[in-house]
């Protein structure tokens, strides 16, 4: 009888926190979410089944949780702590890009760099509100609108925070047709929404293989510390536009960012245990990503106004928006958004040369941010 | 600490001003550099005289596009301006391109798409810098 209720002592039913519960419970909203109302089901499924498996109660010391050292999740949760997951993803990433758009059209990069305005506003913000500048920095990088770059950060700079700027950074992305419709009607004109953009140059084969190699160089050597998302990214991009490696670009923009892609979300997702998760400081941090995402929105959109005084042939301000790094949501939100006022007016790829950008973008800013971290 | 004193005491002004300028340059650079390619490709493929060729040709009607030397090339683009015209009076000008390709594919038109390239190539059917194009006269 005795080792009975020494076994029942031992299950999750015995040891459960309410806190524990509630994590549960926000794991499930993003399966719903994920599944039913298809809002980035690739990231939402795997982070939310991971929430469930993370906040499962259980006796410590048997190498069962995600934080102990001889536990199968610890061994997976060291993709994320090292930065090797989001390397990986940005090698998928880099070989299912198209850059034909943004070289046919280069002055539209100019609205990546100025949606990644909402990280540096973001990261002000952060301080003024006491967070530590590590930790400020690993939620400003909140503000690009780019998961992997965010866990990336975060993992060298705030390991504590990786669950809550995880979850901010893919909620928030995830979020993308609410958070973004608003904040581009505010900040344009019908008219503006009207303009149509012109027909793009065709670009050349040779473009598309020198420009990874061109942007890999230039970056890098600006930002040293970018190296591991902006090298493996080029990396893939080169392997899908060389020509003679196509087998591996294939791999690369399936099985690999696949395998990554489920295992970074499974482990950030466990990662995000109540005890650590449910504090005042998580709180903080969602407020600042949703402060960061629509500072991000706004001041693409602004930029592109202000091009626009200066612009014969002026483009369209909502292009502004798909700045962010969030590929390909905003890009296709851009797009929605101008054919409302105009059911011929396609934006789409105009606006992916604006979220291929940011993604280039952000990582320069993750890299510059790291930088700062080291020097301080 | 709260507020502007710990954004000062941990060099956040200096921080966010660095980054922003840094992550301006860096993109301005890359798209400067991305913006010349093209020019420096076909200097290298072409020589000399083939990128004036083409300074010329889009000094003179805005457009970039390969003479049409050839007779047969000219007796093709003679035919296909003939038979798109055709397709376009139905719409007007300025005419939207995806428009101009789905009434030509209803109409039968062979390989819409690669002659409208080539007369766009040509310098037939030019832009009008809001997202439509008309026939140059």
């Amino acid at each position: 009888m005795e080792l009975f209720f020494q076994f029942l002592s031992n299950t999750g039913y015995y040891l459960a926190d309410y806190r524990q519960l509630i994590m549960i419970v926000i794991g499930s909203f993003f399966l719903y979410l994920g599944t039913a109302k298809k809002y980035e089901p690739l990231l939402l499924v795997p982070i939310g089944f991971g929430v469930l498996v993370g906040n499962v109660p259980f006796f410590k010391g048997f190498g069962l949780g995600i934080y102990e050292s001889n536990s199968v999740l610890h061994y997976l949760y060291f993709g994320v702590t090292t930065g090797l997951y989001p390397s990986i993803v940005f090698l998928g990433l880099g070989a299912m890009t198209d850059f034909s758009s943004l070289l046919a059209r280069p002055s539209l990069m100019l609205l990546g760099a100025a949606a990644q305005m909402g990280i540096f506003f973001t990261l002000l913000s952060a301080l003024a509100l006491g967070y530590l500048p590590k930790e400020a920095a690993s939620i400003a990088i909140i503000g690009g609108a780019d998961g992997p770059t965010s866990i990336f950060l975060c993992a060298k700079l705030a390991p504590h925070l990786i669950g809550p700027v995880a979850i901010a950074a893919y909620s928030y992305m995830a979020l993308i047709p609410v958070i973004q419709p608003p904040i581009m009607r505010l900040l344009t004109t019908r008219e503006e929404r009207l303009i149509r953009m012109p027909e793009p140059r065709e670009v050349s084969k040779q473009e598309l293989i020198l420009f990874p190699v061109a942007a890999v160089l230039l970056c890098c050597f600006l930002a040293p510390a970018s190296i591991p998302l902006l090298g493996m990214f080029f990396f893939g991009n080169f392997l899908k536009e060389c020509g003679v490696t196509e087998r591996l670009a294939q791999t690369a923009r399936t099985a690999i960012i696949d395998t990554a892609t489920i295992l970074l979300g499974l482990t950030v997702g466990a990662s995000t245990q109540g005890d650590v998760f449910l504090t005042p400081k998580s709180v903080g941090i969602f407020i600042l990503g949703a402060v960061a995402f629509s500072i991000a929105t706004g001041s693409g959109v602004i930029f592109a106004k202000i091009m626009n005084l200066f612009l014969k042939e002026k483009i369209n301000p909502l292009l502004g928006a798909a700045g962010v790094s969030a590929v390909p949501g905003s890009a296709r939100e851009v797009h929605l958004v101008g054919q409302a006022e105009d059911p011929e007016n396609f934006l789409l790829m105009h606006a992916m040369a604006c979220n291929s950008s940011g993604v280039i973008g952000s990582a320069i800013c993750a890299g510059i941010l790291w930088s700062f971290m080291v020097v301080l | 600490m709260y507020g502007l004193e710990a954004i000062s005491t941990h060099n956040g002004w200096a921080m966010a001003v660095a980054g922003v300028i840094i992550v301006f340059c860096g993109l301005v650079v890359l798209s400067t550099t991305i913006g010349q390619l093209h020019k420096v490709l076909r200097l290298f493929n072409g020589g000399a005289k083939d990128y004036q060729n083409g300074k010329d040709l889009r000094r003179a009607d805005g457009t970039e596009g390969a003479p049409a030397s050839d007779p047969t090339m000219k007796h093709k683009l003679a035919e296909s301006t003939r038979q798109f015209r055709l397709v376009s009076d139905r719409i007007g000008e300025p005419f939207p391109l995806p428009k101009l390709i789905e009434r030509a594919e209803l109409s039968g038109l062979f390989r819409p798409h690669s002659t409208i390239n080539d007369l766009l190539k040509a310098g037939l059917i030019v832009p009008d810098g809001k997202g439509y194009f008309f026939w140059k006269q």
